[in-house]
């Protein structure tokens, strides 16, 4: 609504949807399109055909083949008693996302009442540290699972100590739903302790003076709040464990194949075709999902209240505190939790530094240096993979946040312009990274013959860019609530004093949001050090191998070690890595709260 | 392959980002390097490859060889050049039957030139290993495929059908098939055994009887060290790695199923677009004396594929032949390798 | 300097033209289709209830809104498509809108940076100046953080001044504040504003603030002008109803002219009319009577027009009582400096010249709006 503009922002905008054409639309486009274009016309042929087909969609395939069959199908189904049904390839990864959403509820449920309602030492840093899931790069919490889980795990070990097991865990999807909830039920807590946090105690107590009992006024005032952050946390879920890849690769194998994973031996064995219209249907469903995310998303901003958050009741009441079942209860959750959220990433250091036999030992780092030092070609030399995950992240970092910038100033604008501008510039959330990845090859690494020359971008670049990409949307989410925080009338005052529009945002709007930046740089570094599913299909050989994807090498190479050892090693590093860049996020949200 | 050189020696591979962005239009003549593509551990610390390298370059003292390895294997190349896109490496090392099959279904024009007659030493290859019907894969060693069992947990597996008794349940581990060369290659033994209207019924037997499948054979041979069960798809030169004084033997017993093994031969190729095509044949014929096939044999674990060479040592004490090998020529695979491939993937997925 | 004639336009001292300006949001007109014309160093206050266009109408002054229609001009340029950067004002927010990463030094230097100084002084200098005007010499290395509403409202007036605006936009800057130093600190802005003579435009929703402060003031409603004049003028002779409730306490009554042309039949009871006017006999009309106009008397004096009410609730102010009666079905404020509250039935007693006339709502600009939109005369 202001007047005059400043060319600064179309001339921006334009410059970054020209980028994500160069680098997203046209290799993605390039990927899809085989999905309903095959020679030389359009055509539904390749979605028929994996609709149709039952190992895709079991019991459903015959909506596409045989519609006319299916009322009777169905009849003939609740005759026969109903029996289990099975719904193929999608239908399992539906359905073990679906079953990731609810453990991670439930797990993450009770964090969100303990760290809203409850005081104790470390409150704060538990709320601060269950952002670290999030920013974890998922190969290496599967590296931490194997660790952990693995038949020479941890777990197995202490169950050899008391003479039991030992368990086959890995290869069951208990296993993947439990490194599923990991990753997500963190989330759960903070967005539902935040909501929590945000109900207003003044409509708590006029309920209580009203005669509402504790419980009445806390399901007629707190749990309507507490809904829309609980579902927006669950779509969530399910949209990250429908698309979870690195999880299902390490810890399922072929035999519980995601969507995902099946699509990626579906790029490996070449079906080029076949992985397009399967990321084409993953895309559409994905964007469905984050459709109705953001619904939810948007009832649950308009659902925070102004006003003072309730006091905590303290944890801790001495004796007390073991009679009465509620904290009980609370410290054997915690006791849970404790051991799922600390269990792995302390395997994987434990592992890093026993053999096989309980023994201290440093051999698996001074095998990485010797790796290192080895001047054979064809392993992924871990300093290499270290440097180029740092160097990437910088540069990732450095390209997503102008990016990010950019679709937070198109974002706090109201007008339909910039509705659609923003659409555009955040659907790159929807797009699986294998799909990405994929058009990338094929486009950018392998080259486009343009003016009689074959353009070609080196592998190194098309991965900062994809890095670029995927974490732009994290920068966004930062930044876009502190702009959109700032009094309009700080520009108004600013451009009265002769501040052009550009000028007020570099003067005025972004050194108010610098901890919003910073923590937005953060994430895209953490994106960018974690990022596994693109990277694997770029990192061509081995030269621009990051340490997810030497991680991944490491876990399934016998050349390199008898045991997951290296791996863990090399996880290790990662993991140091990740959490240095977490205090960083920390850090900066915490100056932001001042 | 100024590019490849920069990015392999280059500090940390990315130096300088955008340096590095741009067009690579023309070829340079590189003189004296030769660009091997190999899966990756046919490189690395004491491999047939490190020795090769060392070994062809004293020999010619202007030439370096450097190793590309990918991923993917053949596939990377096969997509490279359905896309067009270059390849910089000038042969390939590590090739099987089902692979070459598959190259030559996806492309239209081959990806490999035919050199068998300017290959010296390549007429001494033997025979029954041969599996290029249009001379252009040179084979440069072979293996069987077998199990590796523990026999204090289980007796020796003779047949296919004895793996579906109780005896043997969650016995096995395999390999996936769509990934792994002894995965494939087992799994096209059970094809040769059950047919190919037979197999899918005999795997989802085997699956119920507990069969384990890991993406590939390190992750599968490191189940098997940790003992999470008795039998592994493998080699039959296990024990020379494992024999000698401290090694429990008795857990490195190959067992011949049926009395057969499934022979995997591996040849070396040069691409149709390769930079130095003299020098690539140079290389191969190198592979193929008598001491490049001792070492190879040796360092791979593989047996030699030139008629008459001898590795010695433990290789030759340790190393064993099925009593009968069985394989898939080339032409029995075409039109039918990665449907039977897909089929079974499909099916240990659905399962 | 100051121009008291509400219709003044002399091209050469007029400071802004605002020419048949609207402004729609959406389907909602903030500003329909207004005209106005401010002197150069006038004082000149909008005042109106929220929604009634004010700020919207300052807001297009300053650039910071686009007019849908109609023209803004300053110092005799047309700058309706200027952007605020390019217009030379200076504005202060309600909610002060200091910088709050920059010190109170630096807030007010902002603006320097983009202007060149009429006179050859430094930033420093200019800043210190400043300071030094609104009071605040010492603050320079203060954080906004660190300082209390009026001492930030001061940092505000004294950064918006320093680049020398032409025009100096006020946007209720002291509804943050409490009562007793809203009143010191407008004191102190009409004593800038004098001594600097800059044209000021003064938005705010409190009447009282508006008269005591402004040398013209405009009274706004629904999006339009309702009467444009002094300060003395708008409260003595308020142009429309609106216009006389808005502005000071009022009494407001309908009736219908008697036959004798010379009273106001009230719901049966007769008022006075003050001489002169246009009254037909039978014309209904709107007449006003300030609360300081009536007075609370037994019926003292004979001769004056006497109202029989009925007490029901006093307000002591200090100086005066403000008395609620009721007057038949009435009710009407009276304001008395007597020593002792009134109560039971008084008479209330007045001049007929303390009667007000409102003229009848004219069919032009300011009803055109409900007219279109299907009014009763829209079918006429």
């Amino acid at each position: 609504m202001r007047p005059k503009a400043s060319r600064l922002l179309p001339v921006g905008v334009a410059a970054m949807l020209a980028t994500l054409v160069a680098v997203f639309y046209y290799p993605v486009g390039s990927v899809l399109s085989s999905a309903i274009y095959a020679g030389g016309r359009l055509t539904v042929d390749p979605l028929v055909a994996v609709l149709g087909d039952p190992f895709y969609t079991g019991a459903a395939h015959s909506l596409v083949t045989d519609p006319a069959s299916v009322p009777g199908g169905v009849v003939g189904w609740i005759d026969a008693g109903m029996p289990r049904v099975e719904f193929g390839l999608f239908g399992f990864t539906a359905y073990q996302a679906l079953l990731s959403t609810v453990v991670s509820v439930a797990v993450g449920l009770p964090g969100a009442y303990l760290l809203a309602r409850f005081e104790f030492p470390g409150r704060a840093f538990l709320r601060s540290v269950t952002i670290l899931p999030f920013v974890m790069p998922s190969i290496l919490v599967a590296v931490g699972f194997l660790a952990m889980f693995g038949y020479t795990g941890v777990v197995n070990d202490l169950l050899g100590l008391v003479g039991l097991g030992p368990l086959e865990l890995v290869g069951t999807l208990k296993v993947i739903i439990l490194a599923h909830a990991f990753y997500n039920a963190p989330l759960v807590t903070r967005l539902v302790t935040a909501a929590w946090e945000s109900v207003d105690t003044r409509r708590v107590e006029t309920a209580r003076t009203l005669g509402a009992s504790p419980l009445q006024a806390f399901r007629d005032v707190t749990l309507p709040q507490l809904v829309p952050a609980v579902l927006t946390s669950a779509v969530l879920t399910f949209i990250f464990t429908f698309m979870s890849f690195p999880i299902v690769l390490a810890l399922g194998g072929l035999e519980l194949a995601t969507v995902e994973v099946w699509l990626f031996s579906r790029v490996q064995n070449l079906a080029l075709a076949e992985a397009a219209t399967l990321g084409a249907i993953e895309t559409a469903l994905s964007l469905g999902l984050i459709y109705v995310y953001l619904r939810f998303e948007a009832t649950q901003i308009s659902a925070h209240g102004e006003g003072r958050t309730r006091a905590r009741t303290p944890l801790f009441v001495g004796w007390r505190s073991l009679v009465d079942p509620r904290r009980v209860g609370l410290l054997a959750y915690s006791l849970v939790a404790g051991v799922l959220f600390v269990g792995p990433l302390a395997s994987l250091v434990i592992e890093s530094l026993t053999t096989p036999d309980g023994a201290f030992t440093l051999d698996y780092y001074a095998f990485l240096i010797a790796q290192q030092a080895s001047a054979a070609v064809g392993t992924v030399q871990p300093l290499a993979a270290i440097t180029n995950s740092l160097l990437f992240g910088v540069g990732a970092l450095l390209l997503a946040l102008p990016m990010g910038v950019l679709v937070s100033v198109v974002a706090t604008r109201e007008s339909r312009g910039s509705r659609l501008a923003e659409a555009l510039l955040t659907a790159p959330l929807a797009v699986s990274g294998i799909v990405l990845g994929l058009g990338m090859l094929r486009t950018l690494v392998f080259g486009t013959t343009a003016f009689g020359h074959r353009l070609t971008i080196t592998g190194p670049v098309v991965i900062v860019a994809v890095h670029a990409v995927a974490a732009y949307p994290f920068v966004t989410r930062n930044v876009t609530p502190a702009l959109s925080g700032i009094d309009d009338r700080l520009v108004d005052a600013a451009r009265s004093l002769g501040a052009s529009r550009s000028t007020a945002l570099v003067d005025i709007e972004l050194p108010l949001i610098v901890p919003a930046l910073v923590a937005g740089a953060a994430f895209a570094f953490a994106i960018s050090i974690g990022e596994f599913d693109s990277t694997v299909l770029l990192a061509e050989g081995v030269d621009s191998a990051t340490m997810p994807v030497a991680l991944e090498r490491y876990t399934a190479n016998r050349s390199l070690g008898p045991n997951l050892g290296p791996a863990t090693a090399m996880g290790t590093v990662l993991l140091a890595v990740t959490i240095v860049s977490f205090v960083f996020i920390d850090r900066a949200g915490r100056r932001w709260e001042r | 392959m100024k590019r490849r050189t920069f990015l392999t020696h280059g500090a940390g591979s990315v130096a300088g980002l955008s340096a590095l962005a741009g067009c690579i239009g023309e070829t340079e003549d590189s003189g004296q390097t030769l660009t091997v593509a190999a899966y990756s551990s046919f490189t690395g610390e004491d491999t047939a490859g490190n020795w090769l390298k060392s070994a062809f370059e004293s020999e010619n003292p202007e030439t370096t060889v450097e190793f590309q390895t990918t991923e993917t294997g053949v596939n990377e190349f096969i997509q490279r050049r359905s896309e067009d896109a270059p390849i910089d490496a000038d042969l390939f090392v590590g090739l099987n039957t089902g692979e070459l099959v598959q190259a030559d279904e996806q492309l239209d024009d081959s990806l490999f030139a035919a050199t068998d007659d300017e290959v010296d030493g390549s007429g001494a290859v033997k025979p029954d290993l041969d599996f290029d019907p249009d001379g252009r894969v040179v084979p440069y060693d072979t293996g069987y495929i077998s199990l590796v069992y523990d026999e204090g947990e289980v007796a020796e597996p003779a047949t296919f059908d004895s793996l579906l008794d109780p005896e043997y349940e969650d016995g096995l581990i395999a390999q996936n098939a769509q990934q792994s060369d002894p995965g494939r290659a087992f799994l096209l033994w059970t094809i040769n055994e059950k047919g190919p209207d037979g197999y899918l019924d005999y795997w989802s037997e085997l699956a119920d009887n507990g069969v384990q499948i890991l993406s590939d054979w390190g992750t599968a041979y490191e189940a098997y060290q940790d003992e999470e069960a008795p039998m592994v798809v493998s080699y039959s030169t296990d024990q020379v790695y494992y024999n000698g004084e401290g090694v429990d033997t008795s857990r490195h017993q190959v067992g011949f199923l049926n009395d057969q093994g499934y022979a995997n031969p591996e040849g070396m190729a040069q691409f149709v677009d390769a930079d130095n095509p003299e020098l690539a044949r140079e290389f191969m014929s190198f592979m193929l004396t008598e001491e490049a096939q001792a070492e190879i044999a040796t360092r791979n674990v593989q047996f030699p594929a030139v008629e008459g060479v001898d590795p010695g040592g433990e290789f030759s004490e340790f190393a064993l032949e099925p009593p009968e090998a069985v394989t898939y020529s080339y032409d029995e695979l075409v039109g039918n390798v990665s449907g039977w491939i897909d089929e079974w993937a499909r099916q240990i997925v659905s399962n | 300097m100051t121009t008291t004639d509400g219709n003044s336009k002399g091209a050469d001292n007029t400071a802004v033209e605002i020419t048949e300006l609207g402004v729609d949001f959406g389907s909602v007109t903030a500003l329909a289709d207004v005209s106005l014309s401010i002197d150069d160093g006038e004082f000149f206050t909008l005042v109106g209830p929220s929604g009634c266009g004010k700020t919207t109408l300052l807001r297009s002054i300053a650039g910071l809104e686009t007019p849908s229609r109609g023209s803004v001009s300053l110092g005799g340029q047309d700058v309706t498509d200027e952007p605020p950067e390019e217009r030379n004002v200076g504005i202060v927010f309600q909610d002060y809108s200091l910088f709050p990463h920059l010190s109170v030094a630096e807030n007010v230097a902002y603006g320097l940076q983009f202007h060149d100084l009429s006179e050859s002084r430094d930033t420093e200098a200019r800043v210190t100046e400043l300071l030094e005007l609104v009071d605040l010499a010492g603050f320079s290395d203060r954080e906004p953080g660190q300082l209390s509403g009026g001492q930030k409202q001061r940092v505000a007036l004294a950064r918006a001044l320093a680049p020398e605006p032409d025009v100096l936009l006020l946007d209720e800057p002291l509804s943050a504040l409490d009562a007793q130093l809203r009143k010191e600190l407008r004191v102190q802005i009409k004593t800038i504003q004098r001594d600097l003579g800059i044209t000021t435009v003064y938005v705010t929703h409190d009447q009282a603030e508006a008269l005591a402060i402004s040398d013209r003031i405009a009274v706004m409603r629904n999006g339009r002008l309702q009467q444009v004049d002094t300060p003395e003028t708008v409260y003595r002779q308020p142009a429309s109803r609106a216009v006389a409730e808005f502005i000071g306490d009022n009494n407001v009554f309908e009736g219908n002219v008697a036959d004798d042309g010379r009273h106001l039949d009230v719901g049966g009871t007769l008022v006075p009319l003050p001489e002169g006017g246009n009254r037909a006999a039978g014309q209904s009309r709107t007449v006003s009577i300030r609360p300081e106009a009536l007075s609370v008397t037994d019926g003292q004096r004979a001769d004056a027009p006497t109202l029989s009410a009925r007490v029901e609730t006093v307000e002591f102010l200090g100086d005066a009582y403000r008395v609620h009666c009721r007057w038949n079905d009435r009710s009407i404020v009276v304001k008395t400096a007597a020593t002792t509250p009134p109560e039971g039935a008084v008479d209330l007693q007045f001049d007929a010249e303390d009667v007000h006339i409102l003229e009848p709502q004219r069919s032009g600009s300011t009803r055109s709006n409900s007219v279109r939109q299907g009014g009763p005369s829209a079918n006429q």
